[in-house]
């Protein structure tokens, strides 16, 4: 057999190095064999007195998906300890071969976690799952958002008081507004604090605003009034139809007390870059 | 002896990595010069560029990238570079690194630095790449060699040969890590003193110096530990050939205190005193 050249060197290298099975499987899976077969590894690689072929070509085939686990685990810290390191990793193997990095950064490598964990056929407790990746990629997300001053006190004290009715708050780009069916961020806080009393993976809705401040990433629980307020602000609702719409939700409208509490939190956090007007 | 494009001796530094981000910016320490990791600042504008923009302030710094991937068979990615071009400007880089290695391709990242073939075909490949990202970048790239695990059957020269070769005709800087230079010859049974003997003294900007894990039938790169003596003597070797040049110890896994990080970088400074000392008897006498 003649040496492959430069890119059939490449196609064999990776589908080898990528391949989520034991070093023998991914030397003889399809994509690799296609480019050397199996009985001719040792015709690309040399071996030493130590070590064959396949074995020195399987010291990189072991580091790709520890690698992958690394940078996913960095990220996913609460959705590694809910399913344990075992089930985790075996996640992370099922990922990466869906949601392989196509990028320079490993940074955004989780980004597609949240909605392949809500499709995997067989985790356990699979809509908890789902949930706790999505606070924990909106987390990511926050931490790497671009950094924009949140609205100061000088500028909400040169609003005119008529001007408010029709005024939008436009959010920091560090925040995100999430819905959950299931306790996850209380969950989050116990692994967080090393606490073993974690809540039960039982529905019981939390909405949650993820902001950053002081180049922190903040986690504010939310009711559900305040939630769906801030979300018609966020999306861009003037101030006066965001507070008349929160009234005709319930069966009671938020008291002026409840919302001077919101606002005040929501504008003491940061969570605001500017007003328009 | 000094570099060709007169890049600056910047002493001993370290490898920029999070968990010293504190304290540096608290106790700003005495340290030369930081090497940063270039990809783990392009797309964030949070802590970690808020942090790096007061140490480039502070210190000097140089970029080392882990992506570029100069031996890819797929196009370069021009969004990469133009984000390394940012951020090299914004840091006042002093220069811009990355490594002899392909690191994908069909569009994946393996974020791995994976071995070239030592072949012609490589070379030629390689060095219309890296001619394209230095005038791209408007400055010499600077390629380290890497520590590999394979050697393939095609190559057609040893590695400091293609590196040597490569440096010349694309006419980029090199940054020699000697502790690769020892984990390769390990790995592939050659003299080490052969390689850092057959780099062009005046194309090394910088070096690296690091600590790797042993396995008795190879050894593993993982800059984890403290260099062990034979690194540090072909550090020594080195130097006498090339001058004092910009010198940097990565530690990578399980990073312990700042000060243990610098100490260790600081043996190379008895190694630095020597070749001045010698270099200022050497001109008295002459």
């Amino acid at each position: 057999m003649s040496s492959p050249g430069l890119e059939n060197l490449q196609r064999w290298m990776q589908a080898v190095v990528v391949h989520p099975g034991e070093i023998d499987e991914a030397l003889a899976a399809p994509g690799a064999a296609a480019e050397v077969p199996r009985e001719r590894v040792g015709d690309v690689i040399l071996p030493t007195e130590a070590l064959t072929s396949a074995e020195r070509v399987g010291i990189y085939h072991s580091m790709y998906l520890l690698r992958m686990h690394d940078a996913l685990a960095n990220d996913y810290e609460a959705l590694k300890h809910f399913l344990g390191d075992h089930a985790f990793f075996h996640l992370v193997r099922d990922y990466v071969q869906a949601h392989p990095s196509r990028s320079y950064s490993l940074n955004r490598l989780g980004d597609h976690l949240p909605e392949f964990v809500g499709r995997a056929a067989d985790l356990k407790r699979r809509d908890f799952c789902h949930d706790l990746a999505r606070l924990e990629c909106a987390m990511a997300q926050v931490f790497d958002a671009e950094e924009v001053p949140p609205l100061s006190e000088a500028q909400i004290a040169a609003v005119p008081p008529d001007a408010w009715e029709n005024a939008r708050l436009r959010t920091i780009p560090a925040f995100r507004l999430l819905a959950f069916r299931y306790p996850v961020n209380a969950y989050l806080q116990t692994v967080r604090e090393d606490d073993h009393d974690h809540p039960k993976a039982r529905l019981k809705g939390e909405w949650v605003a993820i902001y950053r401040r002081d180049f922190k990433v903040w986690r504010l629980s939310l009711t559900r009034e305040a939630y769906a307020l801030l979300t018609d602000l966020a999306a861009g609702l003037t101030l006066g139809a965001a507070i008349e719409a929160a009234g005709k939700r319930g069966k009671r409208a938020p008291s002026a007390e409840s919302l001077f509490g919101w606002f005040r939190e929501w504008v003491s956090g940061g969570v605001f870059a500017r007003v328009e007007r | 002896m000094s570099n060709r494009w007169g890049f600056e001796d910047l002493g001993i530094g370290i490898g920029l990595r999070t968990v010293h981000f504190g304290e540096i910016l608290g106790r700003k320490p005495a340290i030369d010069w930081f090497e940063v990791l270039s990809e783990n600042f392009m797309d964030t504008g949070g802590r970690p560029m808020w942090v790096l923009d007061q140490i480039a302030e502070r210190y000097p710094v140089a970029l080392h990238g882990v992506s570029l991937g100069i031996g890819n068979k797929d196009p370069i990615d021009l969004t990469h570079l133009g984000k390394l071009k940012d951020l090299a400007k914004r840091t006042n880089a002093r220069w811009v690194s990355d490594h002899l290695c392909w690191t994908g391709i069909l569009g994946r990242n393996t974020h791995d630095l994976l071995p070239m073939p030592y072949t012609e075909e490589a070379l030629r490949h390689t060095v219309e790449r890296a001619r394209a990202v230095s005038d791209f970048l408007e400055r010499p790239l600077v390629l380290e060699n890497p520590s590999s695990y394979v050697e393939f059957v095609a190559s057609q020269m040893p590695e400091w040969e293609f590196l040597a070769r490569l440096a010349e005709d694309a006419d980029i800087g090199l940054l020699l890590d000697v502790n690769n230079v020892y984990v390769s010859s390990f790995n592939h049974r050659f003299d080490p003193a052969l390689y850092v003997d057959a780099i062009p003294a005046d194309r090394v900007v910088q070096y690296h110096l690091a600590g790797h894990t042993n396995k008795g039938t190879h050894i593993l790169d993982t800059h984890s530990d403290h260099a062990v003596d034979p690194v540090w003597e072909l550090y020594r070797r080195s130097i006498a050939r090339t001058g004092l040049v910009s010198t940097l110890y990565e530690w990578d896994e399980n990073v312990p205190e700042l000060d243990v990080v610098h100490a260790e970088a600081m043996k190379a400074k008895p190694f630095r005193d020597a070749l001045a000392t010698e270099a200022t008897l050497s001109a008295a006498v002459r």
